[in-house]
């Protein structure tokens, strides 16, 4: 398997400047998230203080971001980063089954801040039957019953392979628009509000009803970063770094959004600059050992 | 080491002043990259604690037994009572001041 020097998961400016300044520096790059770039950066109404990009639209600074990651050749993995594990030497990022997996020396956490807020009882349930992989969990709900709940339509996938192994998949889609799953899916348009149950998920309360289920599936943009990297330290919902952008987990560096105000475009790419100098220092360091 | 275990020989464990259980599956990724992690631990605190890996698979009484709901899961046993579980991956540093704390 091919070990990168950098991982960068997230394709906000944060984690393209990243990319970029690690390319510069002659090191290989992972760089992980949606190839259309973040949500925040595609659908911003106008952006008024981007240097050199005046009232800027989403939609224009997407493109001119584009065009910079293509003039330095840089490809986007379109994935998304379910887990990440601190291997001590490396970093092992998994997008999806077993099998989906890569490797870094390094890694840039980039992912911004999650959309939305945990449901009630999430924390205290996830890994007594709640998952955010269903591609990683199924074949523990062989013939059991699962809800899963996907903020995006790229999730009906995650419903449809749970299907092929659970009893019964109810999937709650929390998107407008059509959803394609298959017949074995039943599809049930109603927003979460609690995850119920007493050692272990015994059903997902919505504000139409309640739905027995022995596994539940949340399935969002972005997954909270202490729960994406097991270990690393939180302050106040955001991973706790340095003014040099390290966390608690040595060769591990997070930038952007998710490492805390002022939430700003420009901020997020400096600091993505930081970190990618910071990683690249340490690869340094490690080397001469 | 990391020995296998299943239900007919699970009483062993249960003997152990600390046991460790690893409850896990062949097609579990996080499970595939927590095993060197105890493997690791296992020959640092030999003597100190014995590390035993189900297989969920082959030993469903046991994994209902425990309620295990996601994997990989471990469960600190003292002389076989159940006195902490972990569950998901954990960094090498993670686990150690866990088990150092039951060893304390």
């Amino acid at each position: 398997m091919t070990r990168y020097d950098v991982a960068i998961i997230g394709t906000g400016p944060a984690g393209l400047e990243a990319a970029l300044t690690v390319k510069a520096r002659n090191k290989s790059v992972l760089l992980i998230g949606p190839a259309d770039l973040s949500a925040k950066v595609r659908k911003a109404h106008t952006i008024q203080n981007y240097l050199g990009l005046p009232n800027v639209s989403g939609r224009e600074m997407q493109e001119a971001f584009l065009k910079h990651l293509e003039s330095s050749e840089i490809k986007i993995t379109d994935e998304q980063a379910k887990n990440i594990y601190a291997m001590g030497d490396y970093f092992a990022i998994q997008t999806g089954g077993a099998d989906a997996m890569y490797e870094a020396e390094t890694l840039i956490l980039a992912t911004g801040l999650p959309q939305t807020k945990g449901l009630p009882g999430e924390d205290l349930f996830l890994g007594k039957g709640v998952s955010y992989c269903a591609t990683c969990d199924a074949a523990l709900y062989r013939g059991k019953k699962a809800a899963v709940v996907g903020y995006a339509p790229k999730e009906e996938d995650e419903a449809n392979f749970l299907a092929e192994l659970a009893g019964e998949v109810l999937y709650f889609p929390q998107y407008a628009g059509e959803v394609r799953t298959v017949p074995a899916v039943k599809v049930i348009r109603e927003k979460p509000v609690e995850i119920l149950g007493d050692r272990s998920v015994r059903a997902l309360k919505t504000d139409g009803g309640e739905y027995e289920a022995d596994g539940i599936f949340i399935l969002r943009e972005t997954i909270a970063p202490d729960k994406l990297v097991p270990g690393l330290e939180i302050e106040a919902d955001r991973v706790k770094v340095t003014p040099q952008t390290e966390t608690n987990i040595p060769g591990c560096f997070a930038a952007g959004d998710i490492a805390g105000p002022p939430y700003q475009y420009i901020k997020a790419a400096g600091q993505g600059n930081a970190a990618a100098l910071a990683a690249v220092r340490y690869l340094a360091a490690k080397r001469k050992q | 080491m990391v020995k296998v275990i299943r239900e007919a020989d699970f009483g062993q464990a249960e003997e152990c002043a600390l046991a460790v259980l690893d409850f896990s599956a062949t097609w579990c990724g996080p499970c595939k990259m927590l095993a060197p992690v105890l493997e690791k631990l296992s020959e640092e605190m030999k003597g100190k604690a014995e590390f035993f890996k189900v297989d969920v698979d082959e030993n469903p009484n046991l994994a209902v037994r425990f309620a295990i709901q996601s994997i990989p899961a471990l469960i600190f046993l003292k002389n076989g009572k159940e006195v902490g579980r972990e569950i998901g991956f954990k960094p090498e540093a993670a686990l150690r001041s866990t088990l150092e704390s039951f060893l304390g």
